[in-house]
């Protein structure tokens, strides 16, 4: 059975004040409410103005996912009562977004942007004592009123959870080098998807946080609304709330028809009318996009299309990462190899983002100038990286005990005495067993404390072994 | 002593001759004694005093109409949903009248939200016009018109007007009403009714006085995204500016069924004597002015019904014991906090935009405003003004009002609606008597030429 996939991405916008007051969009330190005005509260009198560099943000991420600028625009005003709205409704786009009919590709496919528009965020509620259902009352910081977001409509043109996952991961990529979007804000990437089966109506499943559980709330609503088709069962047309720890969807509300919004035209907001010029200035101060620094880390530090995408793709601040290292330690292969097989990796484990992390650039390379300089080995750091991980401590701190002293002088008498203790694994040796050759540098090294380098001991084993 | 305009208190304020401090007192007192009689106020404040140390009306009374936000005294736009709510800002307004000296005085009475055309649906009482307190001052800015027509001190009021709201209690009180072109003042901090056609402007005994407080309160603000960039000036220059020459026309719309014949006359007299005066006088027709009315309504209350979405008795305003869940509380509040003509509107404009009604009433109005600019503008390209009665009737009385409908009460708007949606600069000035009642003719000019209406409404005031 053929399934559609629709999805709306909601990001908030990076911009300094909020979209229609000067007061700042930054509530990390600020108490509740902090971060208002009569504006952004919707004071009698108060009127918006339009921080015209959220538009901007808007206006990049249509060009960048090869959309049409709209030429004549205009904000709407979306009525509807609901306590998180100073004003009960919200300023939106509605006519006319900022960018219609864009396309980006995903692999070989190509999904189709419907709009890009920009509107206020909402005031953050919180459930005290319980949820949305249980709760007796609710509290209401207005801090997060204002603040610009831009919603992006794809089609319906997805055909599976894990292309949706792959198209939300591009689009979380070209937003960060766009430079429009701070990912370590809570909550900054809301997805709304729709979903729907043959034969089914479509389903809506509301504000999903998270690449994984988006992925997730699809797969189960896929499987739910496959079982009931299977049985000739109908697919309802409502909204349903995923939950993210039983991993299943639950309905809402169901929806019967489009809700009535009553749009108008907002008439504290005039018209804005984008010229050519405004949008080739746009053009041409464009930032690299994710496939264009894709294809330089191929040609600039030659990398493999997939280690250029993993690392472009996985997080801007992984790619901005490997480009610092790579200035302070020329040799990008072994870079993001280590980049790549080691750190990352003990990052996912532990769930954490390269640049929320202890990990820098000048301590990670010292770790990779140890291993060149022979003064640790491979295999011990390997095991350094966990802690280098969880602490940030310098490579070379850490390391200290276990750089290798050992002369090869040295390293040699421990090889001819091991020989010796264990003759006859060197003649199986010689007999034609090499296997035994690990198992008497193993030996060796634990007789050196770790403190020789494989490498070293597998030269000497082998002169000693050859020459008898 | 005897002090009769504004222009003489303001002369010898600057000379020295009188003190604002010793005055002020005095003026407040015999407000509120016009209170006791008419009751123009919602707020008078006793203790108002000169807001700066210097300026151009340094010291003379301003009363400020109860829609347009004073930081610190009460702002309730004549509703109960905002009783007691004291603004933490001025409006723009505001701020620039007190930057010139002027001193507050209090609030005057409105329609709530500036719903209406007689003052009567205001929440703490209507105003009792001063030349018959059996008969209204008009609205919405009817407090403004009261006072205005009361004060035997010097005083200039602000009012505002969405589709007539100056003109008619202008009109009906026998002063003077300046409504500018649409984002000529900012109209930041005042508590919107329909912010694509609501205008801020004066009320006051004579065309100078209009003309120097618009000096005051006009010119770009950045707080409001749709006030104009064009300069503001001292609009009293315009008031010694000869009518010789200048092309006036009668729109015949104006004229027509639905006026009392008298009224026509005396403003057609009127016309004749300025043609006298060397003005070219003409008949035109503006065919589309039948449309002004429903086109009006449509956007007005569309725009007025999301505006008041936002009383909910949580932020500010009438509050009450919390029970029940959001929509049950906003509903409680909203049934006790508005006025019965406020619901209508809201009910109205609602319906006016819903899904499935909006392309044939909201967007088909916006189509109806455009077609009717572009009527003003091409008889603007060949007309300097056009001059119309400012209302189809003499002031009535709250007897025949309480009689009239919903729809009765509308079309008393058809000398104001057209060119109040279409954002052109309006003067009523008093043109004398009927039976003892106040007759105001309406001046109108195409957009930023104020100065062309005070040149013929100051032409009209020497007729007297």
């Amino acid at each position: 059975m053929s399934v559609m996939i629709g999805v709306e991405v909601h990001t908030q916008l990076n911009t300094e004040s909020k979209i229609f007051c000067s007061d700042s969009t930054d509530a990390r330190d600020k108490k509740p409410n902090e971060n208002t005005c009569p504006i952004c509260l919707g004071f009698p009198g108060s009127k918006p103005k339009l921080n015209k560099r959220a538009l901007e943000f808007g206006m990049l991420i249509g060009l960048a996912l090869n959309c049409k600028i709209t030429g004549t625009m205009f904000f709407s005003r979306k009525a509807y009562f609901y306590p998180d709205l100073s004003k009960n409704y919200q300023i939106t786009q509605y006519e006319a977004p900022v960018a219609t009919e864009g396309h980006l590709a995903i692999g070989d496919e190509k999904i189709r942007i419907r709009r890009v528009h920009i509107e206020e965020d909402p005031a953050k509620l919180m459930y005290v004592d319980g949820d949305i259902n249980t709760a007796k009352y609710v509290i209401m910081d207005y801090n997060r009123a204002g603040t610009p977001l831009a919603e992006i409509v794809t089609e319906p043109d997805f055909t599976s959870p894990k292309q949706v996952r792959a198209f939300l991961e591009k689009m979380s990529s070209i937003l960060e080098h766009l430079g429009v979007y701070d990912s370590s804000k809570e909550a900054s990437l809301r997805v709304d998807a729709n979903i729907s089966v043959d034969g089914g109506e479509r389903v809506e499943i509301k504000n999903i946080t998270g690449f994984e559980n988006v992925e997730k709330a699809l797969s189960f609503e896929l499987v739910r609304q496959n079982g009931l088709r299977r049985v000739n069962a109908t697919v309802k047309r409502e909204t349903r709330h995923f939950n993210a720890e039983l991993k299943t969807t639950s309905a809402l509300r169901t929806k019967e028809f489009e809700e009535d919004y009553g749009y108008i035209f907002d008439p504290d907001l005039p018209t804005i009318v984008v010229g050519k010029d405004w949008v080739e200035e746009l053009q041409a101060n464009m930032p690299e996009l994710p496939d264009q620094r894709v294809a330089r880390f191929i040609k600039q530090y030659k990398l493999n299309d997939y280690t250029s995408t993993v690392l472009v793709y996985t997080d801007k601040c992984l790619a901005d990462f490997f480009e610092e290292s790579c200035k302070l330690y020329k040799k990008p292969e072994v870079v993001s190899n280590w980049l790549m097989n080691y750190i990352l990796k003990s990052l996912n484990w532990r769930s954490e983002r390269i640049r929320d992390s202890k990990v820098k650039p000048d301590t990670f390379i010292e770790m990779l100038k140890l291993i060149e300089d022979g003064k640790i080995t491979e295999r011990y750091a390997k095991e350094l990286v966990k802690e280098y991980v969880d602490t940030g401590t310098s490579p070379k701190k850490l390391a200290e005990k276990n750089i290798v002293k050992m002369s090869e002088a040295d390293v040699e008498k421990i090889v001819v005495q091991t020989l010796k203790q264990n003759s006859n694994v060197a003649e199986e040796y010689k007999a034609g067993r090499k296997e035994s050759l690990q198992f008497l540098i193993g030996k060796v090294l634990a007789a050196t404390n770790k403190q020789a380098d494989p490498n070293i001991i597998r030269k000497l084993l082998l002169k000693e072994l050859e020459s008898k | 002593m005897l002090i009769a305009t504004v222009r003489d208190y303001l002369e010898a304020v600057k000379s020295g001759e009188i003190k604002a401090e010793d005055f002020l007192p005095e003026a407040i007192q015999k407000a509120e004694r016009i209170q006791k009689a008419y009751s123009p106020f919602i707020t008078i404040d006793k203790k108002a005093r000169p807001s700066a140390s210097k300026g151009p009306l340094y010291g003379l009374p301003v009363s400020i109409k109860d829609s347009i936000c004073t930081n610190g005294m009460q702002t309730t736009a004549g509703s109960k949903i905002l009783e007691g709510y004291i603004p933490p800002f001025d409006a723009t307004c505001v701020t620039r009248i007190k930057d010139s000296g002027a001193a507050i005085i209090g609030k005057t009475a409105m329609d709530e939200f500036g719903f209406g055309t007689f003052s009567t649906n205001c929440a703490y009482g209507a105003p009792k016009n001063p030349l018959d307190i059996e008969r209204s001052c008009g609205g919405s800015s009817g407090g403004a018109g009261c006072i205005t027509a009361a004060a035997d001190f010097p005083h200039i009021a602000i009012a505002q007007s969405t589709g007539g709201s100056i003109t008619a209690p202008a009109a009906f009180t026998g002063t003077v009403g300046l409504t500018p072109t649409y984002g000529r003042v900012s109209r930041y901090g005042l508590i919107d009714y329909s912010n694509s056609m609501d205008k801020i402007g004066v009320i006051s005994k004579c065309v100078y006085d209009s003309a120097l407080m618009l000096s005051v309160i006009s010119g770009h603000d950045p707080l409001d995204s749709t006030s104009s960039e064009v300069k503001s000036e001292d609009f009293t220059k315009h008031l010694n500016s000869d009518v010789k020459g200048m092309k006036i026309a009668l729109p015949k719309e104006y004229f027509s069924s639905g006026i009392d014949p008298k009224i026509a006359k005396l403003v057609r007299d009127k016309a004749e004597r300025l043609q006298q005066l060397g003005a070219k006088v003409e008949d035109v027709s503006l065919p589309l002015t039948k449309y002004a009315m429903p086109a009006y309504y449509m956007i007005a209350l569309s725009e007025a019904s999301t505006n008041l979405a936002k009383f909910c008795g949580l932020r500010y305003g009438l509050q009450k014991e919390i029970q029940g869940n959001f929509d049950e509380y906003f509903s409680k509040i909203r049934t006790e906090g508005f006025g019965e003509e406020a619901k209508r509107r809201i009910i109205f404009g609602t319906y006016a935009r819903m899904a499935g009604y909006r392309d044939a009433y909201y967007l088909k109005a916006f189509k109806v405003r455009a077609r009717i600019i572009d009527e003003f503008k091409k008889t603007f390209a060949k007309y300097d003004a056009l001059i119309t009665p400012s209302m189809p009737i003499l002031p009535p009385k709250f007897s025949d009002i309480s009689k009239l409908s919903p729809i009765q009460i509308y079309n008393m708007d058809i000398m104001t609606t057209a060119p109040n949606m279409a954002g052109m600069p309006t003067l009523s000035v008093p043109i004398g008597k009927i039976d003892g009642l106040p007759v105001g003719m309406q001046i109108i000019s195409n957009h930023f030429m104020e100065g062309k209406t005070i040149a013929i409404g100051a032409k009209i005031e020497e007729l007297k």
